[in-house]
């Protein structure tokens, strides 16, 4: 990724050129190609969708396409209400909750700090993409490190848009919701609490930022445009291929896994790594995997808002290679046996 | 060859994406291929969202100056203090780091192709097909009331299922019922399926509630048929091994259009 090979480049003040928003504007971003001023690519687009609606359509009707498209389209249109939402709630704390309000709210001491953290992901909604840049500037702002990352891994996992999404994918299972917020926020403190026992400074990278500026209602539409262009883009690649998986992969495979319990369980925590869907999705596309069990969709939903290809992408990128080869196992393997217990312990 | 989203290009994709949702739940009811009729509303709602977010970023990038100016002099390291791009228009204005969003953006183009294009129908009868997993049996024993009147009863396929299985009052014995649904070919001679899909969130979900129709000729595959007929009793003892569907002995058969709401609830 991109964001990563500039920090390598300057890498004591990654966000300098920034305007300061969380995240700011251009992180993850490329640099400017030149000619930007006309839109051709979207100009193809277009065309493409005028042209291919006259000339492609009529082809484009075999069974197994159409039923593909169809889950594609309805894990899209199911999802997208709940993206905006939570994107528009987490631009504008973003703009509008000033960011030194934050270490006041925290204890003071450390390990005091962290399961505050943690819940306060649960007040505070976001997706995980935006999670990551607003630990960074907790990070920056002096919050501990071992707090900002309990709120890191909590916020996108526990927070009310998530949970009332769990609740309506699993209509009539309230204990679903709750196994979900108890192993989700288990595991940010744990590894809240190990960081801050065994983690070297040295592994950490932390971001410095300037002070932002701009009026806030700006930056509340560049925060939200931002997200949206991010997860977006991540919940359509989650979609492709949970529609793909749905109408290829024969049911029978799955149901043979499935009937494995701590098969089903480790196989459904590496799809949630493999799907990198959006928190604020990723409740319906579990619910949809009717053959498996509950603990093993309970993993589906605690270890995808914490360890993902996209979030692994996006750490690396924010804190360095060095931290997550470590924080990414350590996630991992918190996530499925927590998923593990409470699921035995509630489901 | 698609490269960075410029400024423009990043509005224009959430404005295209807000239309493309608001065409299928604000002016149609495309959406209910999709998801419950219930999430219309905050589908409006995500729709207008995006396409404000995109008009609004595509009317702020009609004043290149203003913006420009202000971010100038945010300390962008490459050489474009404040007034230095502005007598190159557009282009030259922004710092470094301002004009491109991610190129994972692009493809949020793609429900949109696939709603243009393919313009994906309702779940059919090749996914009800390859589906042969008994749906949960969710009723419960007691929640079977009588049978009203006496012509035929319109019943739900998910409604005449739990009854066929789980009604221990047997309500449906010597009834005539009209059942609406697709139609899905069987393997078996002599016998087809009146199918209907059900969801429990969106489409991605779905799994088929089946009804065997015997005594009348199967329509083509996805015809949406009404069916008369009454059911044909078997004991739980009889039943051989595998997915068992129950049976409809029909004696009417009506071709229909596809109805708005495709799914049963």
């Amino acid at each position: 990724m991109r964001a990563m090979s500039s920090l390598r480049a300057d890498s004591d003040r990654p966000w300098a050129a920034e305007d300061g928003s969380i995240p700011p504007a251009s992180w993850g971003r490329r640099d400017a190609s030149p000619g930007r001023a006309l839109p051709w690519g979207f100009v193809l687009v277009v065309v493409l969708l005028v042209a291919g609606r006259f000339v492609l359509a009529p082809y484009l009707t075999s069974a197994a396409l159409q039923t593909w498209a169809t889950v594609f389209v309805a894990i899209c249109v199911q999802a997208l209400p709940f993206l905006v939402f939570g994107v528009a709630l987490s631009a504008a704390i973003t703009a509008f909750v000033p960011a030194s309000s934050w270490t006041r709210a925290l204890p003071r001491h450390p390990a005091a700090a962290v399961p505050v953290a943690g819940m306060a992901g649960a007040v505070l909604p976001g997706c995980e993409c935006a999670s990551v840049p607003v630990a960074s500037g907790l990070m920056a702002r002096g919050v501990t490190p071992a707090a900002a990352l309990a709120f890191l891994l909590a916020s996108p996992a526990i927070n009310p848009i998530v949970l009332v999404a769990t609740a309506v994918a699993f209509p009539g299972q309230p204990l679903m919701v709750a196994a979900r917020f108890g192993a989700s926020l288990v595991v940010a403190v744990l590894a809240g609490w190990l960081w801050l026992r065994f983690g070297r400074s040295e592994w950490l990278r932390i971001p410095s930022r300037p002070h932002g500026e701009g009026s806030k209602l700006a930056a509340f539409a560049e925060a939200m445009r931002h997200d949206l262009l991010h997860a977006g883009g991540f919940l359509i690649v989650g979609g492709l291929a949970a529609a793909t998986i749905n109408v290829l992969v024969p049911r029978e495979w799955l149901t043979a896994v499935a009937q494995i319990p701590w098969l089903a369980v480790l196989v459904m925590a590496l799809l949630a790594v493999l799907l990198s869907i959006c928190s604020e999705a990723d409740a319906f596309v579990a619910a949809s995997m009717s053959a498996f069990s509950p603990i093993a969709k309970l993993a589906f939903m605690v270890v995808g808002p914490m360890v993902d290809l996209k979030l692994i992408a996006l750490q690396t990128g924010t804190f360095g290679r060095a931290f997550t080869v470590r924080f990414v196992p350590l996630t991992f393997g918190l996530a499925v046996s927590a998923s593990a217990l409470f699921g035995w312990l509630l489901l | 060859m698609a490269a960075a989203v410029n400024r423009v290009t990043q509005n224009l994709i959430l404005a295209l994406l807000g239309g493309a949702v608001l065409r299928i739940s604000a002016f149609s009811t495309t959406y209910l291929n999709y998801v419950k009729p219930g999430f219309r509303p905050f589908l409006i709602g995500a729709g207008v969202v995006l396409v404000l977010l995109g008009l609004a970023g595509l009317l702020q990038s009609l004043r290149p100056e203003k913006e420009a100016a202000g971010r100038g002099g945010d300390g962008h390291a490459d050489g474009h203090d404040g007034g230095h791009g502005h007598a190159g228009g557009h282009s030259g204005g922004h710092g470094h780091a301002h004009g491109a969003g991610p190129r994972i953006a692009w493809l949020m183009c793609l429900p949109v192709f696939a709603i243009f294009l393919i313009a994906p129908p309702a779940l059919g009868s090749f996914a009800a097909a390859r589906d042969d997993t008994p749906p949960p049996r969710s009723q419960a024993l007691s929640a079977f009331t009588p049978l009203a009147g006496d012509g035929p009863v319109d019943m739900k396929i998910g409604e005449f299922i739990g009854r066929a299985w789980d009604d221990e009052k047997k309500s449906l014995t010597g009834r005539p019922v009209r059942l609406t649904g697709f139609v899905v070919p069987s393997k078996k001679k002599g016998q087809w399926y009146v199918t209907r899909m059900q969801l429990a969130c969106c489409a991605a979900d779905a799994f088929p509630l089946k009804v065997a129709v015997k005594g009348v000729a199967a329509p083509p595959a996805d015809t949406w048929v009404e069916v008369t007929g009454t059911w044909i009793p078997r004991t739980l003892d009889e039943l051989p091994a595998g997915v068992v569907h129950p049976e409809l002995a029909a004696t009417d058969l009506v071709e229909i259009d596809a109805p708005a709401e495709p799914y049963e609830g």
